[in-house]
């Protein structure tokens, strides 16, 4: 059948609205059931002109759907790694029978993507799934994955986090946006057609992000994946709190990146490209153009001879010519001046390419951008301004330098937090480079190996979240509540509970507020000891300290980690008696078993400091000739509300995964047994780790989970508590997007569930150590 | 002819900050390449309109004086009669924009061209074609006698020694010279592209060309084993671009060597709109160095019109499997 007859049907209903796709779900028969419910109608191309519509799932759908998914998942993970890098083999002739097919339709959903891209894809993932057992082991996968886009991603994000999933063995349901619904239902026909088992690939569509949600909240889920724009990445993280589901997000879609422009730069090429990218009509960031201040006029006459004779640019609706006008009329109030080919239209959905000159970091117009062809134009005098500048915004997607300079190139492309540096170059993609959103810019890493964990769990360990309903909690009282009040018993000083010190800022001090908490015995039989009662402030104070050092220790030389960590490990052997004590009188451990843990948390000391410079990047094979980079970085200032199991051999298992990665660490006790970890600040005090790079603060959980959910530096948390806890966290991280991992823990039987601290397989390492780092690759094009 | 580009100072400073980034002029040639060309009459319209900037070229070590008179009567009349005729342009002039031959010949070349009532430049090469390693005082006594003998355009060709070595000074003195030798003569500075190693020397050796007065630069001889590439060709037209937002002076540019089709010339008009606009767009600022050329545009002129005139416009439809669709249309309608 031919495009041609495709018209013969279709071409009497241009105009007209008509149903050509409904919503599949491929059943155990191998059959395609195809289920009409109620409609929903949408608008894919021009306005005026639908190119198809696509059906809204409903909740029997959904439940049909998870089902076949779960049996898709058994189908799937049973085969070969062999059998499923075939399937993904095979897929590639299939498309090189419909690739024009499939590119075809893309352009017309505005969706674009070709179909060699989509080929690239498929070989990367499908050596990945030939390798996942020799290379990956005793990694398993997760079960059932909902791969979730927003209306306006490509799909080529979408398969970006699709075929990872499929290559590591699990079964996918897909929820597309709008543009992405008929290619992605296409490509699941096709995925069928060779050889994929029924249920392993699913798509559910709808007109909506509540569909999401409902999916998420099928039991048969076990993790949630999100590509696209934030507010509707931030929408699915609100509404899946609390379904102990894990979700990660990466919002490709709406950052601001910047594109700069050295004097070293060859200029031409520089604005050539950034008019090609910043001017397009489907834009999935928005750039800002910074230019080295000597060479701005030179930039600007060519910016001014290139773009004449450009075209007005097509905008999505007469919104977005309204919000453009307002912020064009705000920017040549605050003194903009600007440049543009041609004059603007009175009226209608377009508008021309414009050059906003005389922007700043503060303007309005950078700090939201508007939804249309418009380039704001900064200047910065130095090198590191221009890193400061390309820094500024609170996205970290990617960034385009141009500089001739090697050693430029190098440090920019180390100091700017972003995900991506495009050196010489701009929008280069490919499966190969992993790619961690920072700052606002995602909880995930996707693409390379590293990409491939997403969708892996370790052998060892359980599912750390158990499924449940979201309580209806009200999130502003959540940790609010006040502790009981201490009235200290001073009848006999010579047995008087001990008051233990707080660790903030490389000092042992009092809590601010100047409260304490009583520490129970095992037994709940007295008092032990008082430890400080942390709060907001002390949170504030610590996260301070920590990232005036953090980046200090992230650039010393992997061996200077290295050091600092073994004479960490020395000195909790000196003072090996004290620590084994505490965790004698905190657990009620028998003294052998509590020097036993602090032997084993000094070999995991030792273990960390070897680590140390073995978590590297390296060189990406990209089809391309040039040279690709990765980078592992440490995520900043991590957050860690500590388990109760192992108190000891679990905190120095999770400080060290942090601080040998480069990152600096707030540590909260557990709050049943906090001592352990508040006798090892005196072995902190006299290492020689910076002040502040390692806090510890005690204080009820809830109360510290909310101080450092609430903080906007903290990049990530490690949390172990309580359901309630864990919906809140899912809940509230969301500005700045916050990585979470997340273990829900019983109050009463803490000991038998969870992980096994005292293994020590290089695997359970590796897994720490990935959760602690974020990926940064690097793409320099040479001959 | 528009006003002669007078040279100005040589800018070493200017010079030395010139960077070009290889891969990326790479990535922007390929774009420029996938990018549609005309179609039906309008491709008609500007292979015409190549015609007209083709500096006819022969350049051989058997030139003798019948085909040069060959060769001039053929860059009066480029394109068949009847052809022209058909579409109504037999009387609009075209003609290629000059021929270009050896010194010893020009004389023969002005006398055939006089001959036949035509006011054709006849272009001559210079200065030790091509590989320029003659003393500059024969190169110099070369130019002279070749303007003598009646050719009002000169070719000449850089010393690459000069310009390998970064000796940018000396470079720009002998251009001065030559400039000054042609008179009245247009000079094209020949650049020997495939000799110069990389793009940033490219650019730097043309805007020297520049400063020291020429009024074309040219891309190579022909004679080297690279010849007009799109990359070359952006590198050099942005230093004309760059020369002109400086100066205000408009350089022509003339590729040469290895332009064989219909299709590649109306790329290199593609290119110049892109880069330069449409000024340039015009046999004083454009030319395309070829032999070989004329042949294939005057058949694809005459194939355009055939088809333009028997076969209407008929869509191409693309035939692609559609039967998913097909299928699900079906079955929800049922």
């Amino acid at each position: 059948m031919t495009l041609e007859l495709y018209h013969n049907i279709l071409g009497p209903y241009l105009n007209a609205r008509y149903i050509l796709y409904v919503n599949v779900i491929a059943q155990p028969s191998d059959y395609l059931k195809t289920l009409t419910t109620f409609m929903f109608f949408h608008s894919f191309w021009s306005p005026g002109v639908d190119v198809c519509s696509t059906v809204c799932a409903v909740e029997d759908d959904i439940s049909q759907c998870a089902s076949s998914a779960l049996n898709g998942f058994k189908a799937w993970s049973v085969l070969s790694c062999y059998q499923r890098a075939k399937v993904l083999l095979r897929l590639v002739s299939v498309l090189g029978q419909h690739g024009q097919c499939v590119s075809e339709l893309c352009e017309l959903c505005g969706a674009s993507c070709s179909s060699s891209t989509l080929i690239r894809q498929l070989q990367y993932y499908s050596s990945w799934a030939q390798l996942r057992d020799t290379l990956i082991t005793n990694w398993t996968p997760l079960g059932v994955v909902a791969v979730v886009v927003s209306d306006d991603c490509s799909l080529y994000s979408l398969m970006l986090k699709v075929l990872p999933a499929l290559a590591m063995g699990n079964s996918v349901i897909i929820v597309p946006g709008l543009n992405t619904a008929p290619p992605a239902l296409l490509l699941a026909q096709l995925f069928i057609g060779a050889g994929l088992p029924a249920g392993a690939l699913n798509v559910l569509t709808g007109s909506d992000m509540s569909l999401c949600a409902k999916v998420a909240q099928n039991p048969n889920i076990s993790h949630v994946t999100y590509s696209g724009n934030k507010q509707d990445g931030v929408m699915l993280c609100k509404a899946t709190a609390g379904m102990g589901v894990p979700l990660s997000v990466s919002p490709c879609i709406g950052a601001t990146c910047p594109f700069i422009i050295f004097e070293s730069a060859d200029i031409d090429s520089a604005v050539d490209e950034v008019i090609e990218t910043a001017f397009k009509k489907k834009r999935e960031v928005h750039w800002v153009l910074c230019v080295q201040e000597s060479i701005v006029d030179s930039v600007v006459t060519r910016l001014k001879l290139r773009m004449a004779g450009m075209k007005c640019v097509a905008l999505r609706s007469d919104g977005d010519r309204v919000l453009v006008d307002a912020a064009i009329q705000e920017a040549q109030q605050q003194g903009a001046t600007l440049i543009q080919p041609c004059s603007v239209p009175p009226s209608g959905a377009q508008y021309p390419p414009t050059v906003l000159c005389g922007a700043a970091p503060s303007s309005p117009f950078v700090v939201c951008p508007a939804p249309g062809p418009l380039l704001p134009l900064m200047t910065f005098r130095t090198h590191t301004e221009g890193v400061t500048i390309g820094n500024h915004t609170p996205h970290g997607q990617a960034a385009s330098i141009w500089t001739e300079d090697l050693t430029l190139a190098l440090e920019t492309a180390r100091s700017l937090s972003v995900g991506s540096v495009w050196v010489n170059s701009h929008s280069v993609s490919d499966p190969c480079m992993p790619v961690s959103g920072h700052k606002d810019s995602g909880t995930c890493t996707d693409g390379g190996q590293e990409g491939l964990y997403q969708f892996l769990r370790l052998r060892s360990s359980p599912p750390p979240l158990p499924r449940s309903s979201p309580v209806s909690m009200d999130y502003s009282n959540f940790g609010t509540a006040a502790c009981p009040a201490i009235i200290p018993d001073d009848s006999d000083p010579a047995s008087a509970p001990k008051p233990y010190p707080q660790f903030v800022g490389g000092k042992a001090c009092k809590s601010v507020s100047g409260c304490s908490l009583a520490v129970q015995s095992p037994g709940g039989s007295g008092v032990l000891a008082y430890c400080p009662d942390g709060g907001k402030k002390d949170v504030r104070n610590a996260v301070e300290a920590a990232i005036k050092v953090q980046p200090g220790w992230m650039k010393k030389s992997p061996s200077a980690r290295a050091q600092s960590l073994y004479s960490l490990a020395k000195g909790l052997e000196a003072k090996r008696r004290d620590i084994a004590a505490s965790i004698n009188v905190q657990t009620g451990l028998s003294m052998d078993e509590a020097e036993k843990e602090v032997e084993l948390g000094i070999a995991r000391l030792s273990d960390w400091a070897a680590y140390c410079d073995k978590v590297q990047g390296g060189a990406l094979p990209m089809p391309q000739s040039g040279s690709a980079l990765s980078f592992p970085e440490a995520l900043g200032v991590l957050g860690v509300v500590l388990p109760d199991k192992n108190p000891l051999l679990s905190m120095v298992t999770l400080l060290g995964a942090a601080i040998a990665t480069g990152n600096a660490v707030v540590m909260v006790p557990c709050q049943k047994y906090p001592l352990p970890a508040l006798a090892f600040i005196q072995v902190l005090q006299s290492s020689d780790l910076p002040a502040g790079l390692v806090n510890i603060i005690s204080g009820g959980r809830d109360q510290m989970t909310v101080a450092l959910a609430n903080h906007s530096v903290i990049k990530a948390i490690w949390y172990w508590g309580s359901a309630e806890g864990c919906q809140y966290l899912q809940h509230t991280c969301t500005s700045p997007l916050k990585t979470l991992r997340l273990f829900c823990q019983k109050d009463e039987e803490g000991k038998d569930e969870g992980k096994d601290w005292t293994q020590s397989h290089p695997s359970f390492m590796e897994e720490m150590w990935r959760n602690a780092v974020q990926w940064k690759s690097v793409w320099i094009p040479t001959a | 002819m528009a006003a002669r580009n007078p040279g100005m100072k040589l800018d070493l400073e200017w010079v030395s900050k010139v960077r070009v980034n290889t891969q990326a002029v790479l990535k922007r040639a390929q774009h420029i390449q996938g990018q549609k060309i005309p179609k039906k009459q309008w491709q008609a319209a500007w292979l015409l309109k190549a015609v007209t900037c083709i500096d006819l070229t022969t350049l051989a070590g058997d030139d003798t004086p019948s085909n040069i008179h060959r060769l001039c009567l053929k860059a009066v009349q480029p394109i068949r009669y009847d052809l022209l005729k058909k579409m109504d342009m037999h009387n609009k002039g075209v003609t290629t924009a000059a021929v270009c031959v050896y010194p010893s010949r020009v004389g023969e070349a002005v006398i055939t061209l006089k001959a036949a009532n035509s006011s054709l430049p006849v272009a001559s090469v210079a200065t030790g074609f091509p590989a320029g390693q003659t003393p500059l005082e024969t190169r110099l006594q070369e130019v002279r006698m070749a303007v003598a003998h009646g050719a009002s355009e000169i070719d000449i060709v850089i010393n690459r020694k000069l310009a390998l070595a970064g000796q940018w000074e000396a470079m720009y003195d002998e251009i001065h010279q030559f400039r000054e030798a042609c008179g009245d003569a247009h000079m094209k500075t020949i650049l020997a592209i495939g000799e110069l190693g990389t793009f940033t020397n490219i650019y730097k050796a043309s805007l020297v060309a520049m400063m020291a007065g020429s009024d074309f630069i040219k891309t190579s001889t022909g004679k080297e084993v690279v010849n007009a590439t799109y990359p070359v060709a952006i590198v050099m037209v942005r230093a004309i671009r760059d020369y002109y937002l400086f100066t205000g002076q408009k350089v022509g540019f003339k590729p040469a060597g290895g332009i064989r089709t219909a299709q590649e010339s109306l790329l290199w008009f593609t290119l110049i709109k892109e880069e330069l606009g449409n000024d340039w767009l015009c046999p004083h600022l454009f030319r395309l160095g070829a032999s070989s050329l004329l042949a294939d545009i005057e058949r694809q002129v005459g194939f355009q019109h055939i088809q333009y005139i028997s076969i209407p416009y008929f869509p191409a439809y693309k035939y692609v499997s559609f039967n998913f669709f097909f299928f699900f249309y079906r079955s929800t309608i049922m």
